[in-house]
C-alpha cells in the first residue's frame, strides 16, 4: 500500500470516537456491535465496530496531532505538518469556527519540520509544538490560540489567517531539534524536551532561557510523563526504554533492554505505572508493568513486570489506549485497526472444599462452588467422594450395603463380590484361613506365589446335550478347585447332584430383565432347552426391538453337525447382534475344536461370566494362559472387575492402585483395604498412603466424626489394639495416675466384679502421693469425683461400661496455653457466655485460641 | 446465563496470589498495592474481610498457609527482596462469644535475597515446618523453624541456585516415604536458548543436600506457574506447569536407579492445550488431582479433566469476569481479522470536508 507511518488516537474527551492519520485524517465513531445496524461499519473486535464519520484530507504533510482536550462534541485538531506549520484544524463546520480557530496556521519564523505538537492540560489555549533545527532560531514555540491579535479583529479574520502570522507567546530551544515532548500533568507552563539526540531537558516557561534541568541522554523519544505519577518519565531510543525519574535526573531509574527497536511506548491511563509498547518487525503488544518499592530509598532499584500479548492482529504501526476504559486500546496497521482490551492476569486458586476462586483485575473475586451447576458438571469425584463418605459409604456392617451407596455399577458389582466371597469362605466352602477374598486364580493356585506345579489336575468330563435330545456331547473340565471358583464367579452349582447350576440365579436374572445373559449361561450349560423357553418368556416382555423370539427360533435350529447349513448361516450373521451375550451363545454353539476365542474375548460380557466359561471348558494350559492374560489386561484397565481373579492379594492391591491412578477414587481402595485385606497386606506401604491420603481428605473436609469411624474400622481389620494416647500424672509428685489406675484395676482381678465401676471414679487424689487432683474451674470439685447424676448404676450391660467410664461431658478437658480446665459440659458453657478463661485473673482467650472454632465468626 | 459468585476485593492494585488455607475456609489475597488481605467464611457462606495490612514495601507476589497444626501462619514474599512468615494473634475482645479482634504480626522477615523474591511455599507437613522461596537471581532457598512453637526463629537450611531466573516452586505433596523430598522449580527466563525452563531438586538423606536430578528439557519458554498434584498413591507424579501453554507432565520414578541415591524419572507430557494463545498464568489442581484450572491471556479459566487414561480434555472455559462460556468453543477468538480495510474507504475521501456522521448540536454550528 503505502509507506506513510499510521497512527491513531483516541480522542481525550469523546469515549467513542479516535482519528487516525496517515496520507488523510479520519474521525471514526465506535459502538458495540449490537448497537449498530448500519452497514458501513468495519469489525476491529469480537463485540465492536468503528464507522468512519468524517475525513480531512486538506493536509498533506502531518507529521504529528494532538487532539484538543476541552470537552465539546466537536474535534479540534492541532496538525503540526512538515513545513513546520501547525494548523488547527475541525471535520466540517463546528463551533470552533465562530471563534476563528479552525484553519487557523501558527507558523514559526523558518520552515522546518514539525515533530511534536501538545496542548497543555490545564490551560487549553496553550499549545506548544516542537520543532527540527534552524541555525540560531528556537525550536520550541509556545503559541497561546486565543490571545493572537487575529482573535481581536474578527470581521476578517477568514482571510487574515491565510497571510498574517501569529507570534508565539514564548521561544525556548536555541538551535536544538526537539524529537518529542509532553507537558507536566497540571502544569500550565512547565513540560519535558527531548533534544538533539543526546539530552531530555525540562523547561518552565515561566523563564524559558533557563533549563530546569536536564540529562544526557540518546533516548529522546517518545518522551511522556506518567499520568498518575509526575516524576516518572518514559522515552526510548533503539532497543530500549527508559524509566526517569526527575528527582534523581542524572541518570535512569531503569532501562528496559528489548529484542528489537522500540517503535512506540504509552504510559497506561487506567493503571498505574503500567507502560505498554510496540517493537518494529513484531506482531506483540509488550506490557511493562513498573515496580517500585519503598519511598525513594537508596539501594532500591525499581524492576519491571515484562509481559507480551499477541492480540489478533499484524504488526501494528502505532495504538492508543482508552483514556478512561480499563486496558483498553486500539492499534492501527496497514491491515486496519483493532479495539483490543487486555485481560489482567489471572491468579486462581482450588480449595480443598472445592471452591474456585479466580480475580477478576483488581476489582473482585469471582468463585463457583459445588452447588453450582457448572461445577455439578465436572464430576468432580471429590464431590461424590464427600457426599460417600458422609454416607458413611464403605463403613456398614454388610459388604453388599457400601455397594448400594456408591451408585456407581462398578463399585457396586465389587463390594457384592466382596460380600459373596466372604459368605463363601465364612460358610467354609472355600477354605481360606487368612484371605477371607481369595481371588480366582488364588482358588486354582495359579497367582504369584504357587507355582505352575501345585495347580491341581482337572478331569474332562463329556457332558451331553441332554435335553435336546441329542447324543452329542461336549468336553468340559471339572475338577474341585474349578467348582469353587465357579462359585466365586457366582455360578452356584449343587454339589452332589451333576446338575450344574442353580435355577435360582437365572430366575434372578429373569426378573431382573437380563434375558440374553440367562440364556447364554444356559446354553454354556448345555441346557439348549431351556434358553429357548428363557427367551420366549423375555421376548413377550420385553420390547419389539431386541428380537428375543427371532434369536429363540435361530437357536432352535441348533446342530451339531459341523457342515450343516445352520452353522455356516450363524456364523455369518452372528456379528449383527447387538447383544454380547447373543453373540457370545452362537459363538460357543459354532465354535470347532474347543476354540472359543470369540466367547472369551467377547468384552461385553461381565468378567466374572468369561471367567466361569473358561473354567468350564477350557483345559489346565489354556485356562492358565487366559486367565493370566485376563489378569494382566484388567490390571492395566484399573478394571475393578478384575478383582474377581486377583482377590485381596498383592495384585489386587496393584489393580485397586491402577484404579486409582485412572479415577482418582483413594476412597473405594481405602476401604476395601481396610474392610478386605488381611492385616498382613494392610500394611503394604501402597496400601498405608491411601489410607493416610484419604484420612487427609477427611481432615480437610472437617469430617472428624467420619474420620473416627473411619479409624475404627481401619483397627478393627488391623486387629491391634489402638494404643493408649493420654498419660494423667500427678500435679505434685509426677507419678503417672493412669498406669496406677491400670494396676489398681488388674490387682483387683476377679474381685473387680464385685466393685461397682463406679468406684473408679471416685478417686480424687493421687493414689501415690495422697495429693488432690486438678479441680474443675467451674464447679471446683477435684477431678475424679462423681458429678451429675450417676450413668452406671443399675446398667445390667456390663461389658459396655467397661469401654466407656464416663459421659463425655464429664471428662476433663484443659487449655492449652493457660493450663486451666475442668469439665468438658462446664467449659463449654461457660464459653457460650465468656470469652475469657474461668479463673480468676486469667486472661487467656482459651476458646478462640482454637481457629477452627467457628462460634461468633458472624460478629466480626 | 450462570454468573459466579463474586466477592469484591478491596485491593487497589493487581492481585497476584489468593490462598486458601487447608479447610478452605479462610483465603488470603496479595497485591501489588503491598497489601495482603485475609478473608473468612461465615456459616452463610459469605466472605468477610478480616484483615488487612501492608505487609511490604513492594509488590507482594504470593501468600500461602502453613498447615493449621502450626497455628494460622502465613508466609509472603515481595520485590522487596523479602519474605516474611505472619501469625495471627487473639487480641481483646469486646464481648462474650466473640472471637476477639484478630490481628496478624510478622513474625519473621527473610532477607537473605538480594532480588525479589518471587514464590514461597511450606513443606508438606510431614517434613516439618519447612519453608521454600525462591527468587529472580536464581537461588532457592530453604528455610526450617526448628521449634514450631517459636515462628520468630527460622534457619536457612539449604541455598540452591539453580542460573536461570526462578518464578515458582512447588513442592511435591505425595505422602510416601519411599521417595525423598522434592520441590519442582520454574524459570520465567525468556530466552527459549537456554534450555529446560523447569527443574526437579530432591533431597538426598545421605549427603544431606539438595539436588537436581532433573531439567525438563521439553519446556523451553519462560514459566509462570507449576503445581504438583495430590498424589493419593499414584505411582507416579503428576507436574502441571503454565508456560506458552498448558502442560502436564507425569513423572514416573525408576527403580533400578535407586541405588545411585538420586532418582531419575521417565518423564512423559500426558497432554498441552495452546488454548489460552501465547501465556498461562497459572494452574492449580482439584483436591484429588483429577481436575487441573489454568488461567491465560485470553481472559479465562479453563478446567481440564482427564477423561481415561491420559486422555484430557477441556471440561468448562469461565470468563473473567465469571460469566461462562461453557462450551469451549465459544471462547476461542477469531484469527486476526484482515478484512478491516481502511482503503476501502478511500473513494469518499476525495471531497475537502467530507461528513458521513451526523451532527450532534445543529444549532450550534455556525454558518458564514
Amino acid at each position: 500500500m503505502n509507506s506513510v507511518k499510521l497512527e491513531v488516537q483516541w480522542s481525550p474527551v469523546h469515549s467513542n470516537k479516535f482519528i487516525t492519520w496517515g496520507t488523510e485524517i479520519c474521525l471514526y465513531e465506535i459502538a458495540e456491535i449490537k448497537d449498530i445496524v448500519r452497514s458501513s461499519c468495519t469489525k476491529v473486535s469480537d463485540t465492536t465496530v468503528t464507522h468512519l464519520l468524517a475525513t480531512n484530507t486538506s493536509h498533506h504533510y502531518v507529521k504529528c496531532i494532538d487532539i484538543y482536550p476541552l470537552s465539546d462534541p466537536d474535534i479540534l485538531l492541532a496538525v503540526g505538518q512538515a513545513n513546520g506549520k501547525v494548523v488547527l484544524t475541525t471535520f466540517g463546520p463546528t463551533a470552533f469556527d465562530s471563534l476563528g480557530l479552525t484553519g487557523k496556521e501558527l507558523v514559526p519564523k523558518h520552515a522546518r519540520q514539525c515533530n511534536a505538537v501538545a496542548w497543555n492540560p490545564v490551560d487549553f489555549n496553550l499549545l506548544v509544538c516542537g520543532l527540527d533545527k534552524y541555525r540560531t532560531d528556537q525550536s520550541l514555540l509556545l503559541w497561546d490560540i486565543l490571545k493572537s491579535p487575529l482573535n481581536t479583529d474578527r470581521v476578517h479574520h477568514y482571510n487574515a489567517s491565510q497571510t498574517e502570522s501569529i507570534k508565539p507567546l514564548a521561544e525556548a530551544g536555541v538551535s536544538e531539534t526537539i524529537h518529542s515532548l509532553a507537558w507536566f500533568n497540571n502544569e500550565p507552563k512547565c513540560l519535558i524536551a527531548g533534544v538533539n539526540n543526546k539530552q531530555l531537558k525540562i523547561i518552565d516557561f515561566r523563564d524559558p532561557v533557563k533549563i530546569i534541568n536536564s540529562t544526557p541522554t540518546k533516548a529522546v523519544y517518545s518522551v511522556a510523563v506518567n499520568p498518575h505519577n509526575n516524576y516518572h518519565l518514559v522515552s526510548h531510543v533503539d532497543n530500549q526504554i527508559t524509566i526517569w525519574d526527575t528527582r534523581y535526573f542524572e541518570k535512569p531509574v531503569l532501562t528496559l533492554s528489548q529484542t528489537r527497536q522500540v517503535t512506540k511506548v504509552l504510559w497506561c491511563p487506567t493503571r498505574h505505572n503500567l507502560l505498554g509498547s510496540l517493537q518494529k518487525d513484531s506482531g506483540s503488544l509488550y506490557l511493562h508493568d513498573i515496580q517500585h518499592h519503598g519511598i525513594g530509598g537508596e539501594d532500591t532499584e525499581p524492576g519491571a513486570l515484562e509481559r507480551t500479548i499477541a492480540p489478533p492482529w499484524s504488526n501494528p504501526t502505532s495504538f492508543s489506549w482508552h483514556p478512561t476504559h480499563v486496558n483498553r486500546l486500539l492499534a492501527i496497521s496497514q491491515q486496519g485497526l483493532t479495539d483490543y482490551t487486555v485481560y489482567e492476569r489471572i491468579t486462581l486458586n482450588w480449595s480443598t472444599r472445592s471452591h474456585l476462586v479466580w480475580n477478576h483485575a483488581s476489582k473482585s473475586f469471582k468463585y463457583i462452588c459445588n452447588n453450582d451447576s457448572i461445577y455439578k458438571a465436572l464430576n468432580d469425584i471429590s464431590i461424590s467422594t464427600k457426599s460417600r463418605a458422609l454416607a458413611e459409604y464403605g463403613l456398614l456392617p454388610e459388604l453388599s450395603q457400601n455397594g448400594e451407596l456408591a451408585e456407581d455399577e462398578t463399585l457396586k458389582n465389587l463390594w457384592q463380590w466382596l460380600y459373596l466371597s466372604r459368605s463363601l469362605v465364612e460358610d467354609g466352602t472355600i477354605p481360606s484361613p487368612d484371605n477371607k477374598h481369595p481371588g480366582v486364580r488364588t482358588v486354582l493356585k495359579i497367582d504369584g506365589q504357587n507355582s505352575n506345579g501345585s495347580f491341581t489336575k482337572s478331569d474332562v468330563v463329556h457332558r451331553p446335550w441332554t435335553d435336546i435330545g441329542s447324543n452329542h456331547t461336549a468336553k468340559t473340565y471339572r475338577s474341585p478347585d474349578r467348582d469353587k471358583a465357579l462359585q466365586l464367579c457366582g455360578w452356584r452349582f449343587e454339589k452332589d447332584t451333576n446338575a450344574p447350576y442353580n435355577n435360582l440365579f437365572l430366575e434372578r436374572l429373569e426378573r431382573e430383565g437380563a434375558y440374553p445373559r440367562a440364556t447364554a449361561i444356559s446354553v454354556f450349560n448345555l441346557c439348549l432347552r431351556q434358553a429357548i423357553e428363557i427367551l420366549n418368556r423375555g421376548a413377550s416382555k420385553m420390547s419389539l426391538l431386541t428380537n428375543l423370539n427371532i434369536v429363540a427360533m435361530a437357536l432352535s435350529g441348533f446342530s451339531e453337525d459341523k457342515n450343516s447349513m445352520w452353522r455356516e448361516l450363524c456364523l455369518k450373521s452372528r456379528s449383527q447382534l447387538s447383544d454380547p451375550y447373543l453373540r457370545a451363545t452362537f459363538a460357543f454353539l459354532t465354535a470347532d475344536n474347543d476354540s472359543y476365542e470369540n466367547v472369551l474375548n467377547e468384552n461385553g460380557m461381565a468378567v466374572e461370566d468369561r471367567v466361569a466359561f473358561a473354567l468350564m471348558f477350557l483345559s489346565d494350559s489354556k485356562l492358565y494362559e487366559y486367565l493370566k492374560k485376563l489378569t494382566q489386561k484388567l490390571c492395566d484397565e484399573g478394571n475393578l472387575a478384575g478383582f474377581l481373579l486377583t482377590g485381596a492379594s498383592l495384585e489386587g492391591i496393584q489393580l485397586l492402585n491402577r484404579h486409582l491412578e485412572i479415577t482418582g477414587d483413594v476412597q473405594s481402595c481405602s476401604l476395601i483395604a481396610i474392610r478386605a485385606l488381611s492385616p498382613k497386606l494392610l500394611q503394604e506401604s501402597q496400601v498405608q498412603i491411601w489410607i493416610e491420603s484419604y484420612r487427609g481428605l477427611l481432615d480437610a473436609w472437617k469430617m472428624w466424626t467420619q474420620r473416627a469411624h473411619f479409624d475404627i474400622a481401619m483397627r478393627a481389620s488391623a486387629n491391634e489394639k489402638p494404643p493408649q494416647q493420654m498419660y494423667i500424672s500427678c500435679n505434685f509428685c509426677g507419678k503417672s495416675i493412669s498406669t496406677l489406675i491400670q494396676g489398681l484395676s488388674r490387682a483387683r482381678g476377679p474381685f473387680g466384679r464385685l466393685v461397682s465401676t463406679s468406684n473408679k471414679l471416685k478417686m480424687s487424689a493421687c493414689p501415690s502421693c495422697r495429693k488432690p487432683l486438678p479441680r474443675c474451674a467451674i464447679c471446683l470439685m477435684h477431678m475424679g469425683t462423681v458429678s451429675g447424676l450417676p450413668v452406671t448404676s443399675g446398667t445390667p450391660s456390663r461389658n459396655e461400661e467397661d469401654y466407656k467410664l464416663t459421659e463425655f461431658s464429664n471428662w476433663f478437658t484443659w487449655c492449652q496455653t493457660c493450663r486451666h480446665g475442668g469439665h468438658a459440659n462446664h467449659i463449654t458453657h461457660w464459653f457460650r457466655q465468656h470469652s475469657e478463661c474461668p479463673v480468676t485473673s486469667c486472661t487467656c482467650r482459651c476458646f478462640s485460641l482454637d481457629a477452627s472454632c467457628k462460634i461468633g465468626v458472624g460478629v466480626v | 446465563m450462570f454468573e459466579a459468585h463474586s466477592i469484591n476485593a478491596e485491593h487497589k492494585d493487581l492481585i497476584h496470589d489468593i490462598a486458601y488455607d487447608f479447610y478452605g475456609q479462610r483465603m488470603a489475597t496479595c497485591s501489588s498495592d503491598q497489601f495482603v488481605k485475609v478473608w473468612d467464611e461465615d456459616e452463610h457462606e459469605n466472605w468477610h474481610l478480616t484483615a488487612s495490612w501492608k505487609a511490604h514495601s513492594g509488590s507482594v507476589w504470593k501468600v500461602t498457609w502453613a498447615h493449621p497444626e502450626f497455628g494460622q501462619v502465613l508466609a509472603t514474599c515481595s520485590f522487596d527482596r523479602t519474605a516474611a512468615v505472619w501469625e495471627e494473634i487473639i487480641g481483646e475482645g469486646s464481648g462474650p462469644g466473640e472471637r476477639g479482634m484478630r490481628h496478624w504480626i510478622r513474625r519473621t522477615n527473610l532477607v537473605d535475597s538480594r532480588t525479589s523474591v518471587t514464590d514461597v511455599k511450606f513443606a508438606p507437613k510431614t517434613l516439618g515446618l519447612l519453608l521454600a522461596t525462591c527468587s529472580s537471581d536464581g537461588v532457592i532457598r530453604i528455610y526450617e523453624a526448628p521449634d514450631v512453637m517459636n515462628l520468630s526463629q527460622w534457619t536457612l537450611q539449604h541455598d540452591i541456585s539453580c542460573k536461570l531466573a526462578c518464578s515458582c516452586l512447588a513442592w511435591n505433596p505425595s505422602l510416601s516415604r519411599l521417595h525423598p523430598p522434592m520441590i519442582a522449580v520454574g524459570s520465567d527466563d525468556s530466552n527459549s536458548s537456554s534450555g529446560g525452563k523447569v527443574f526437579i531438586y530432591e533431597y538426598a538423606e545421605n549427603s544431606r543436600r539438595w539436588a537436581k536430578t532433573e531439567t525438563i528439557s521439553s519446556v523451553t519458554d519462560a514459566v509462570h506457574d507449576i503445581s504438583f498434584a495430590p498424589n493419593l498413591g499414584r505411582s507416579y507424579h503428576t507436574l502441571a506447569i503454565a508456560t506458552k501453554d498448558v502442560r502436564i507432565l507425569s513423572l514416573k520414578p525408576l527403580i533400578e536407579s535407586a541405588q545411585t541415591g538420586l532418582s531419575r524419572f521417565e518423564i512423559t507430557t500426558i497432554a498441552q492445550f495452546d488454548d489460552h494463545y501465547c501465556t498461562v498464568w497459572r494452574v492449580c489442581w482439584n483436591i484429588m488431582g483429577t481436575i487441573l484450572a489454568s488461567s491465560g491471556d485470553d481472559g479465562c479459566v479453563r478446567l481440564w479433566k482427564d477423561n481415561y487414561i491420559n486422555n484430557w480434555k477441556c471440561v468448562a472455559v469461565l470468563k473473567g469476569d465469571g460469566t461462562s462460556a461453557q462450551s469451549a468453543e465459544n471462547a476461542v477468538s477469531t484469527p486476526p481479522n484482515s478484512s478491516h480495510n481502511l482503503g476501502a474507504q478511500q473513494p469518499l475521501s476525495t471531497t475537502r470536508y467530507y461528513k458521513l456522521g451526523s451532527i450532534s448540536h445543529p444549532n450550534q454550528v455556525p454558518w458564514h
